[in-house]
């Protein structure tokens, strides 16, 4: 079994168990992180500056959601959007978005849910001039669902691309929920708190369990191959004959 | 001891079949269909079997192993009947490969309903 003839198996076990070992801590640790995340909920946490959390280029940080912010800027008025099919006590309205242009008044701009109305013909004129306020941080929706008129104010959901059609500058990769809503709104509430699908984060542990299996199950075929008799896997075709069957193998 | 012949075609019927759907079905629509689609959001749904395929398929491992040792097979053809419930449609060409092999050469293995 120590015969250089025979190191290729060796390595090809010790290889293929530690992949499957490997490849189960892998999944574990994103079973863990499921749960880290799961029991998540930062809309309580201390609001920290915009900037500390997401730069005006950066992809949303997928454990910022909900994150409470403060930003400072400028409102663009006339990059107002009306975000379709949202639901406040029971009624069916839409949300109020205006870009804050965070920083100089043509930097890049934060949409924000500034409320909702139950009908855009109702809300109240666009604000203007500077604010600062703080606010939920959403990462954009992205539901594939297309722009019906892509000409009007209303959109069937807040998606940065359909809202960059309205404003002249560039925009985060995320939008806020004011806390307080603008006045003559209602409150507008999140859409999106971090909820991991349970599901997910069981599908790993299960993946987790077994590659473990197959790694030890690999290790078995392992030891087998090394306690028997070497002339079977050497000349396989004298392997029907071999009547030196050891015991314990069946069930 | 017969059981183990019929239990082996059960499994790798299973294990080809959701093998078969979720590598050439969900996992397709899943990655290529068009993003949240209602297409692409059943090939993500329909991804959950590969769950299914997995934990049947250690049992399928285990007993393809036992059999493969019962009617002393080279390692050779054990590796292929073990390797075959991971790539697509494979394992029905084992399946019939291993039947034809056992009543050839094992027929005491073979179940009165097999036959």
């Amino acid at each position: 079994m120590l015969a250089p003839r025979f190191w290729a198996a060796h390595l090809l076990a010790l290889v293929l168990v530690g992949v499957a070992v490997g490849l189960g801590f892998w999944q574990l640790g994103a079973w863990q992180e499921h749960r880290r995340l799961e029991a998540r909920d930062l809309t309580q946490a201390a609001p920290l500056p915009l900037d500390d959390v997401i730069g005006p280029d950066d992809p949303f940080p997928g454990n910022r959601i909900g994150q409470p912010v403060t930003v400072a800027g400028t409102w663009v008025g006339s990059g107002t959007v009306y975000v379709s099919g949202r639901e406040h006590q029971g009624h069916q309205g839409y949300w109020v978005v205006t870009p804050l242009a965070v920083g100089s008044a043509d930097g890049a701009a934060l949409p924000v849910v500034r409320g909702w109305v139950a009908d855009p013909a109702d809300a109240p004129d666009p604000p203007s001039g500077t604010a600062e306020l703080q606010a939920w941080l959403q990462p954009p929706e992205g539901t594939g669902q297309p722009d019906d008129d892509p000409a009007d104010d209303v959109l069937p959901q807040l998606r940065i691309a359909d809202v960059i059609q309205h404003v002249d500058q560039d925009l985060y990769g995320a939008y806020g929920v004011a806390e307080t809503p603008g006045p003559g709104l209602e409150a507008a509430s999140l859409e999106q708190l971090p909820q991991v699908d349970a599901l997910t984060g069981l599908r790993n542990l299960l993946y987790a369990i077994e590659w473990w299996f197959f790694g030890a199950f690999a290790l078995f075929i392992w030891w087998r191959w090394v306690t028997e008799d070497p002339d079977a896997t050497a000349a396989p075709g004298s392997a029907g004959q071999r009547a030196d069957e050891p015991s314990g193998v069946g069930p | 001891m017969k059981n183990l012949f019929n239990t082996y075609r059960v499994l790798a019927t299973i294990v080809g079949v959701l093998l078969a759907f979720c590598a050439l079905v969900a996992a397709p629509l899943k990655y290529l269909a068009t993003e949240d689609s209602s297409l692409q959001r059943f090939g993500e749904s329909a991804s959950i079997l590969w769950v299914a395929h997995g934990w049947v398929f250690m049992i399928y491992v285990v007993v393809a192993f036992l059999l493969a040792r019962r009617a002393r097979w080279t390692i050779a053809f054990t590796v292929l009947m073990l390797v075959a419930g991971l790539i697509p449609l494979l394992i029905f060409w084992v399946e019939r490969r291993v039947t034809h092999k056992v009543r050839a050469e094992n027929p005491e293995l073979v179940g009165p309903t097999a036959a």
